[in-house]
């Protein structure tokens, strides 16, 4: 079993070959010129996923903080309880999540506990593929957001991932979502860049990958002057994210900017329903306090930022913003005061239109399965759930006959 | 475009690292029989008197957190990755046996490993230097040696796979990955197949691997329809043997060294050539084929293939470059660090590297990097004819009308005029 998914993965990963799609790399100008003729209509829902590689610690992002299991269980990998951020009598956010504690107390976010799938598969590939595919059983090669954009009309702006990689998660059967490579916002600028124009102008005798060549370097210059001022504030650096000892199983690192340039787009009135970005580096095998504080301060910093963004905007109502990773951890560390790869961990939906509080049960610290927590709410249920709720489209073509449905959004 | 300057620019830049000033001039002179010879044979000097062995020891068991050790532990454990990295890099740029090099390089991507899950940069090393003994031989024996390989087995799960939860990880990529390809088989020879590969044992730190019995299925299995009882041996065998290894391999070579957006046609040289499982006969036929003369098969360097040619041209060494953690930071931005593939399935190919970040990437890794080179061939040139002669210099076929100008352009300043050339699209793509 697990390896089916891993094997589809590797065949989503590789994209084109496996599907038989090129992976569409957009450039902003197609982006400034749909946002131009044929901008978002008012109202739209937009829905922002943001997934964690590597399988965030979900005992460490949400914390069982009266709960005297959790502290026995990785003694050398808690934090001070006067550091940690209550939300109710017995779970607290990670001390670095202060931005999502704010959004907390303004009711804006869901944290669906103790999220995952049945048999839970502990490999990072196939369990992101079995997350990504929406699929924990069958051996399929599109994502669930790829299936809901094969039901929609054709549109290369429908669905962008932000970064040159497309994920599996956007890929269709008939077509697929698009890839937007942030590094584009950095132009070379003076006499280099004036020459690097030169030398990337079409040519209608170019091979084809000459061609794909200049195309890749002149889609850097191409930025349309109408929405340039939009993007042209500079883009905040990465912080300097801790090196994680581990397997990567891949991500981004630079979540702030990504979100940074998805607001951008969003208020540019980009007809994007879906986004997707990402942060690697979840795979705290080792030393795992400091590092996960560090990634979750990011998550949390830039979720908040990005959510601040879009205060300015008549899209604030609009957005909602998925937060998910392809398993929690074990519940005891392991000898580096990390901990290995385990199960079920908590989803968060945040936006204007979110129900904030607790939904699916808390997994307990004392009926472990095999030392790991059990899953008490399937991705499907969550999934279903945005699928009829933001994107106002049918299950059934993502994820056939699944009945669960997790209310965490308001009824409009 | 002249048919000549293209095949010896492709022997240069696919089956070599590019050439080194002066060669690309000289073997057009030699001329293609001579080039392809020199390109397939091999040189006696070893590797150790250009390039000196890295000192990979065995860091043993990661010290607990925060203790005194755990500091000194990690600092040796990132330099010895390091040095590792560096030391493959520098062979690529000086070893007299770029063949070697090329191909260890292929099979690396091949049986694609990686430090990130591995950890420990002994196995990897190890690894290496199986990669580099069995690269030009026999594949049965590559094959059975890889079999074996601590890392590849701790990369896939191999030894978490016992007779009571058999793993499949290592079974399947063996047959679609390794020696196959995918829909090759069933899944039911996936399954008969975890359970010949159960009991194996590796030592972490050392990538030193061991069966036990008492973890290992004995019971005979069923595969491709057969009845019998395997080891892990004679099973990698019963695979490469098959004739879908026939086809898969030299659909690799084809991939990674021909095309790898153009089918390969079935009467591909290597093909017959690999009918003895002789690595180099199909390596041989490859090179001697007709299809490294016909334009249609044109191929985007890969970043590292594409740093190491401009190494060689720019007479600069890897490991002597300010400093190589910003070295290894670009080659990680552009996608491509040696021992740390994304995934089993090897690294993309072709347009995959052609994306506007990558694009953007490549422009700052060349801004690094060539103000660290002298520069002196292009120095050492008239101004006029910086244009014609650096063609020879970075073994390019024939600049494009539009680059011909911009080279024009920048021909008074030997910074400039060398970034726009390693940056244009006739030196990203290998005609």
């Amino acid at each position: 079993m697990l390896i089916v998914t891993r094997r589809k993965f590797l065949k989503l990963t590789t994209g084109s070959l496996a599907t038989g799609l090129a992976t569409q790399l957009i450039s902003f100008e197609d982006i400034a010129n749909a946002a131009i003729s044929r901008p978002l209509a008012a109202n739209t829902p937009i829905l922002v996923v943001v997934t964690l590689y590597g399988g965030n610690d979900g005992l460490n992002t949400v914390i069982p903080f009266t709960d005297s299991t959790y502290f026995s269980a990785r003694p050398g990998m808690t934090y001070p309880i006067s550091q940690m951020l209550p939300i109710d009598a017995e779970l607290a956010l990670n001390p670095a999540m202060s931005g999502m504690k704010t959004l907390w107390d303004q009711n804006k976010v869901a944290i669906v506990r103790g999220v995952g799938y049945p048999n839970p598969d502990r490999s990072h590939f196939s369990s992101m593929a079995k997350w990504q595919t929406g699929s924990p059983n069958n051996n399929l090669s599109t994502g669930w957001i790829g299936r809901w954009i094969d039901t929609q009309k054709e549109d290369p702006m429908l669905a962008i991932s932000l970064g040159s990689v497309l994920p599996p998660l956007f890929a269709g059967a008939k077509r697929s979502g698009s890839a937007l490579p942030i590094g584009g916002l950095v132009i070379p600028k003076g006499v280099t860049g004036a020459q690097l124009q030169k030398i990337s102008t079409p040519s209608a005798k170019d091979s084809k990958l000459m061609a794909a060549s200049a195309t890749s370097m002149r889609n850097l210059f191409s930025v349309s002057t109408d929405v340039q001022p939009v993007l042209k504030a500079p883009a905040p650096l990465a912080p300097d994210l801790p090196t994680i000892n581990g397997g990567n199983a891949g991500g981004d690192n630079n979540l702030a900017q990504q979100l940074d340039v998805v607001a951008k787009l969003i208020a540019a009135d980009s007809p994007t329903k879906v986004w997707s970005v990402s942060l690697g580096g979840f795979d705290t095998h080792a030393n795992e306090a400091n590092a996960q504080a560090a990634l979750l301060g990011v998550v949390s910093s830039s979720i908040y930022r990005f959510m601040s963004q879009l205060k300015s905007t008549t899209r604030s109502n609009d957005v909602t913003v998925l937060i998910y990773s392809e398993f929690g951890r074990r519940v005891a560390a392991n000898g580096s005061d990390g901990t290995d790869h385990g199960t079920s961990g908590p989803m968060f939906v945040i936006g204007n239109s979110v129900k904030g509080g607790f939904y699916g049960d808390q997994p307990s610290l004392k009926s472990l399965i095999n030392g790991d927590l059990a899953v008490t709410t399937d991705f499907r249920d969550v999934y279903a759930s945005l699928l009829e709720g933001v994107l106002k489209s049918p299950v059934e073509p993502s994820l056939g006959n699944w009945s669960g449905r997790v209310n965490f959004l308001k009824t409009a | 475009m002249e048919a000549k300057r293209v095949e010896t620019a492709r022997l240069f830049h696919r089956f070599g690292f590019g050439p080194k000033p002066g060669e690309y001039a000289a073997a057009l002179k030699a001329g293609i029989p001579a080039t392809r010879k020199k390109v397939l044979t091999l040189s006696q000097t070893p590797n150790s008197s250009v390039v000196s062995d890295p000192q990979i020891s065995d860091l043993g068991k990661r010290p607990a957190a925060n203790s005194p050790q755990i500091i000194d532990f990690a600092v040796a454990r990132r330099r010895q990755i390091q040095d590792m990295q560096l030391w493959w890099l520098d062979l690529m740029v000086l070893s007299p046996n770029s063949l070697v090099e090329k191909m260890s390089w292929f099979w690396h991507g091949h049986w694609a490993t990686s430090i990130e899950k591995v950890e420990y940069a002994l196995p990897m090393y190890l690894q290496n230097k199986t990669l580099r003994e069995y690269c030009l031989t026999d594949f049965t024996k590559l094959a059975k040696a890889m079999i074996n390989d601590g890392a590849l087995q701790v990369w896939l799960d191999g030894q978490d796979s016992t007779v009571k939860a058999p793993n499949e990880n290592l079974a399947r990529e063996l047959m679609e990955l390794f020696t196959l390809g995918v829909n090759r088989y069933t899944e039911q020879d996936v399954k008969e197949m975890a359970r010949v590969l159960t009991g194996y044992q590796v030592e972490r730190t050392t990538g030193q691997v061991k069966i036990n019995p008492s973890r290992q299925d004995k019971n005979p299995v069923t595969i491709f329809g057969s009845t019998m009882t395997l080891s892990s041996e004679s099973l990698t065998e019963l695979l490469v043997k098959r004739k879908d290894c026939q086809q898969f391999i030299p659909e690799r070579i084809w991939y990674r060294f021909i095309s790898s957006s153009e089918k390969m046609p079935a009467n591909f040289a290597a093909i017959k050539a690999f009918s003895s499982r002789d690595i180099s006969q199909a390596v041989s036929a490859t090179v001697n084929s007709p299809v490294m003369a016909n334009p249609k098969y044109e191929m985007v360097k890969s970043p590292v293939e594409w740093f190491v040619a401009a190494c060689r041209a720019l007479e600069v060494v890897p490991s002597q470059l300010q400093t190589s953690d910003k070295l290894i930071n670009h080659l990680d931005k552009l996608g491509q660090v040696p021992f740390s593939p994304p995934n089993v399935g090897g690294w993309p190919a072709g347009e995959g590297w052609l994306s506007s970040a990558s694009a953007l990437y490549r422009v700052a890794f060349a801004n690094w990097l060539v103000p660290q080179s002298q520069l002196s061939v292009i120095r050492e040139t008239s101004i006029s004819d910086r244009t014609r002669k650096s063609a020879d210099w970075l073994g390019v076929p024939e600049w494009s009308a539009r680059t011909k100008a911009v080279l024009d352009e920048n021909s008074a300043d030997p910074e400039q005029f060398t970034l726009m050339a390693l940056c244009s699209p006739d030196y990203i793509v290998s005609r």
